[in-house]
């Protein structure tokens, strides 16, 4: 079974008096616990293709699947219950609630989910742990460092066991070391949950760590490549 | 829930001085509104109590008619003995039978038209408070005796043991004459009583102007103003059909609608007020969402319904309006309090007080009503104002909202 | 300085939203506190207007005794004749003299207690109370004039009609009782039912004859040019008689209204202030946060050279431009609501009321220049105080520091 299915989906954007194709006639199928990467130089089309995997945005024409339900004809609500169960979010850094601390920006998403209130903190608990996090619990985004925010919105995005989590460039603000850290963090949630990944990224050291490496050139998919 | 909480109250402290700007003009408007509004309550009650209290009681039996001309002719018979059944079935309110008209009084060296009345002596000084008024002499018992206001003596030029010849015309119209002893005088306060009136025993005043056992109004004075209404509805029930039962609004129509002005002109500040602190609000509402469209750019992509996110700037609001109903109501309740203790006097009121019956020192009181109804319709209104910068999160796309600065 | 203003303006609707609130914030406090100090100016003027034309007058002269004892007894101790003569031409907009003693007037059916005015009509008609278009009946003629006007409403509680015959009794100087019959030859209206209900008019000669005083009088009326300014009248009509005449304003005549007439300029000032107030929370804030968006800019402004006088005074130029514009709308709501109502407003619903207040059913509006002018000038000079602070602490930032503050 497929975590994510495209049919030859379209989107154009008009800039000014010019017609941007961010996707040209995109079709592809990405199986249960894969790990890919989308890579592409800016404005390839890489995170308007994930921003409708996710049901940010809503296609032109084609047909996207999550899981064998389709997805590009829901409304606003379903789609943000679709979300919200079903995938996990990674962004560039500054993307958690600066007045919440570890712990609550990652119960925050659970409460919303109305997971009770006691198992809530465990699973919080027992996930900033597997992150790495244990200790940091109580700290605000503003006393941890950019790896460590990046962290707690990995916990945040797999704390409810979502199958696919999609992340956006996510160590575009990140030196190596941290970087390498997040890869090894999302290789381990891979192998050990079978959750599958999807990485947009224009960052070679992160393409490393893909079982599959989908390149896209303008809106279109140009490269196909599975790896070891 | 309590997560949600924390998360809205912080998010007030990320701009204290925003935060304690808008709570300011909350606290600012809910101040004067606790003040005003105790003030005016006190003023209404005291302004109903003393007028009633001092002559027309909060109710009273008529002849039909005779409120609007206040004829010599339209008379209860037998008011008497009506006034003392209803005693009996009421034992807790003060009823008193009265008799009016209308004569020329006059002294050696002067001569006013007055109006007389004919009291019960024995009940008068529960319906009424004249009686108790009298500063000079003593209430009339029975016989040729009167009393009068001071500025109606100070006129007359009188004092106690004095003549006085009143002249008029009974209840068939004929001619009607009495020298009576003038056994006290009263002060009530009220200069249209004091200069105008004259009360004598009521069985006098039907031999006089020929009543033949009947009377005018019979006054009566329910235990309290909140029971009159009540007692009202029972009395009526008891009364014969060819006899009217008037409220006080009826009484003194004039008293009812100076309140009513009063209050729709003050209702005028009362809106401008609350309608300043809603734009307040509506300004920091808008603010701290066009800030944080990032923050709920990135909330809604997670999934979180933009509704729930409506709420909590809807709670954020709320937080606010309760502090401002907290300090409000705790800042204008000691302000409140404390002219409650000292008095208040505006500058030049003097004048003005006695002409609704009213002391120059008013002391405002402070009830739960007075406390808390403008600060909670302020936070009423504030949650109004925060309506649109919520409904507006409905509006906004993640995708755009992240791109956002 | 034209930079700055330029700048200023630019600013200012940057955040047109934010701005719009608050120039609605302003534009509706600004036309609250015009349109409501128009109601209540309206209000007092009318009621002093009226107060005057049953007082009446700016300035009246009588015996010192009237006032505790206002009957016959204290007539003015100048004759008529002669005061006549020393009033004329002396540029008051009008006087003139009457006779005024409590009575007590009896239909065939009914009695009541009245006050008595011998007038003399012509000179009345300047200033009187009655409605002189709506009587019923006719005005009277002269000061001989045999004939009573009354009010409508004493006409319907003495159940009698026009034509009639009624008994009025009052007392002589010497304390015996003078009675005559008179016909009603106008039944008049006047703007409060208490009046209806108060005065019975005739000729001054013939109350005079009446109650055996010929050519005496109880009072001397003099009106001036302005209700407001009669220090100038009372002075002359003092210079007229000598000191057994008491002359008093019309502020010492009527205390209430006197009062009134204070309490109520004063109740402007308050009202303009305390709404400013509730306003400046709402300016105060909308700098705050003008200056709050924009550290780094000020930061770059004051890195480039520019000197902290100028971000504040940009700031507060901003202040008063949004303060400016503010006015200007709220004036010009003001004035139209004001003009909405050129009758005034019918309050006739609570007209009892009213009456008890002294004040007539009709609300006039008066939008005066002063009270416009009050309340922007209140609003101009506590709105650049309250831009101050923000504006100080803008022109304090550290450059370095706030070109690197990240939100």
């Amino acid at each position: 079974m497929s975590a994510v299915r495209c049919v030859d989906v379209c989107k154009t954007y008009r800039q000014g008096d010019e017609d941007i194709h961010a996707l040209d006639h995109v079709s592809i199928e990405i199986a249960n616990g894969g790990f890919v990467c989308l890579s592409a130089p800016s404005g390839g089309g890489k995170t308007t293709l994930l921003n409708a995997i996710g049901g940010l945005d809503v296609p032109d024409s084609g047909e996207i699947y999550i899981d064998e339900q389709r997805i590009d004809n829901l409304n606003k609500g379903e789609l943000a219950a679709l979300r919200l169960q079903k995938i996990g979010f990674v962004f560039q850094a500054f993307n958690l609630i600066p007045v919440l601390s570890a712990r609550e920006n990652v119960e925050f998403v659970m409460q919303v989910q109305g997971v009770a209130a006691d198992k809530r903190r465990s699973l919080a608990m027992s996930i900033l742990d597997e992150v790495g996090l244990g200790g940091l619990e109580e700290r605000r985004p503003a006393e941890m460092s950019g790896g460590q925010q990046q962290r707690v919105a990995v916990a945040r995005a797999i704390v409810s066991r979502p199958a696919l989590v999609l992340a956006d460039e996510p160590t575009a603000n990140l030196d190596s070391k941290t970087s390498d850290e997040l890869m090894e963090l999302f290789t381990e949630l891979n192998t050990h949950h079978r959750t599958t990944f999807i990485i947009a990224t224009h960052d070679r050291r992160v393409m490393s760590y893909a079982k599959r490496l989908i390149k896209m050139l303008d809106g279109r998919i140009v490269d196909d490549i599975a790896q070891a | 829930m309590i997560l949600t909480l924390r998360l809205a109250w912080r998010n007030l402290w990320r701009h204290a001085r925003r935060t304690w700007l808008t709570i300011g003009a909350m606290v600012f408007s809910n101040v004067l509104l606790v003040f005003m509004i105790s003030f005016q309550f006190s003023v209404y009650d005291l302004m109903i109590n003393n007028s009633l209290r001092a002559f027309s009681g909060h109710m009273q039996v008529q002849a039909p008619g005779y409120i609007d001309d206040g004829s010599m002719r339209q008379t209860v018979a037998e008011i008497v003995p009506l006034a003392s059944r209803l005693r009996q079935d009421f034992p807790d309110a003060d009823i008193a039978a009265r008799a009016s008209g209308f004569v020329l009084a006059s002294s050696e060296q002067r001569s006013y038209g007055i109006a007389v009345y004919g009291v019960e002596p024995a009940f008068e000084p529960s319906a009424s408070s004249i009686p108790g008024l009298v500063t000079d002499g003593r209430f009339v018992e029975s016989g040729d005796e009167v009393i009068i206001g001071t500025v109606l003596a100070r006129n007359l030029r009188v004092s106690v043991g004095d003549e006085l010849t009143m002249l008029g015309s009974g209840r068939d119209g004929s001619f009607a004459a009495a020298v009576m002893t003038i056994v006290g005088i009263f002060d009530s306060g009220i200069p249209d009583l004091d200069r105008s009136i004259a009360e004598i025993p009521l069985a006098t005043f039907q031999e006089v102007f020929y009543m033949r056992g009947s009377g005018h109004q019979i006054v009566i004075n329910a235990p309290t103003i909140d029971s009159a209404s009540d007692y009202r509805q029972r009395i009526r029930a008891l009364l014969p059909d060819d006899l009217e039962l008037h409220d006080w609004t009826a009484l003194q129509p004039g008293l009812k609608q100076a309140i009513t002005a009063d209050l729709s002109s003050s209702f005028f500040v009362y809106g401008v007020l609350v309608i300043l602190v809603a734009f307040s609000v509506l300004n920091t509402g808008l603010m701290s969402v066009l800030e944080r469209t990032r923050e709920f750019g990135i909330l809604m992509a997670l999934g979180i319904a933009p509704g729930r996110l409506g709420r909590l700037v809807l709670l954020e609001t709320a937080l606010m309006g309760a502090i401002g109903i907290l300090l409000g109501a705790l800042l204008g309740g000691i302000l409140t309090a404390y002219f409650g203790v000292t008095g208040f006097v505006v500058p030049g009121m003097e004048e003005m007080a006695v002409r609704f019956n009213l002391p120059a020192r008013l002391y405002p009181g402070i009830s739960v009503v007075t406390l808390f109804a403008g600060p909670f319709v302020v936070f009423l209104v504030s949650i109004l104002a925060t309506l649109y910068p919520a409904f507006r999160l409905n509006r906004l796309q993640p995708v755009e909202a992240m791109r956002a600065a | 300085m034209r930079i700055l203003i330029k700048l200023a303006w630019r600013n200012l609707f940057r955040n047109h939203r934010r701005t719009l609130i608050m120039l609605s914030a302003i534009t509706v406090g600004v036309w609250a506190m015009i349109f409501m100090t128009a109601m209540t100016q309206g209000m007092v003027s009318q009621m002093v207007h009226d107060g005057i034309s049953v007082i009446p007058g700016h300035v009246q002269a009588r015996n010192p005794n009237y006032g505790d004892d206002p009957t016959v007894n204290n007539l003015l101790p100048v004759p008529d004749s002669g005061i006549a003569g020393r009033l004329e031409g002396r540029g008051f907009s009008s006087w003139s003299t009457r006779l005024s003693v409590p009575a007590v007037i009896s239909s065939e059916r009914e009695s009541r207690g009245v006050t008595l005015l011998g007038i003399d009509p012509e000179r009345e008609a300047d200033f009187t109370f009655v409605d002189l278009e709506t009587i019923d009946g006719r005005y009277l003629e002269g000061v001989s004039d045999q004939g009573v006007l009354i009010g409508a409403k004493l006409l319907e509680r003495l159940k009698t009609r026009l034509g009639n015959r009624i008994v009025l009794m009052s007392q002589t100087p010497d304390n015996d009782i003078a009675d005559r019959g008179f016909r009603i030859v106008g039944v008049f209206n006047a703007k409060v039912e208490l009046w209806e209900e108060t005065w019975v008019l005739t000729g001054k000669e013939t109350l005079q004859t009446m109650l055996g005083v010929p050519d005496q009088v109880t009072e001397a009326i003099v009106f001036g040019d302005n209700y407001r300014q009669v220090d100038e009248v009372a002075d002359s009509v003092g210079d007229v008689f000598d000191n057994s005449v008491s002359v008093q304003r019309w502020t010492e005549l009527d205390r209430y209204l006197g009062t009134m007439l204070e309490v109520m300029d004063g109740f402007t000032l308050v009202w303009v202030v305390v709404i400013f107030l509730a306003l400046s929370f709402g300016l105060v804030n909308t700098l705050v946060m003008a200056v709050f968006e924009r550290v780094r800019e000020i930061g770059l402004m004051l890195a480039l050279g520019m000197r902290p006088s100028s971000i504040l005074g940009q700031i507060v130029i901003e202040s008063m431009l949004l303060l400016i514009i503010g006015l200007a709308l709220g004036n010009v709501l003001a004035w139209l609501s004001v003009s909405a109502f050129p009758d005034g407003i019918d309050v006739s619903i609570v007209a009892k009321g009213m009456e008890m207040m002294g004040a007539s059913s009709i609300l006039m509006l008066d939008l005066r220049l002063q009270d416009v002018v009050l309340a922007n000038s209140v609003v101009l000079i506590l709105g650049f105080l309250a831009s101050l602070s923000p504006a100080w602490r803008a022109s304090r930032y550290d450059p370095i520091e706030a070109i690197h503050k990240v939100d």
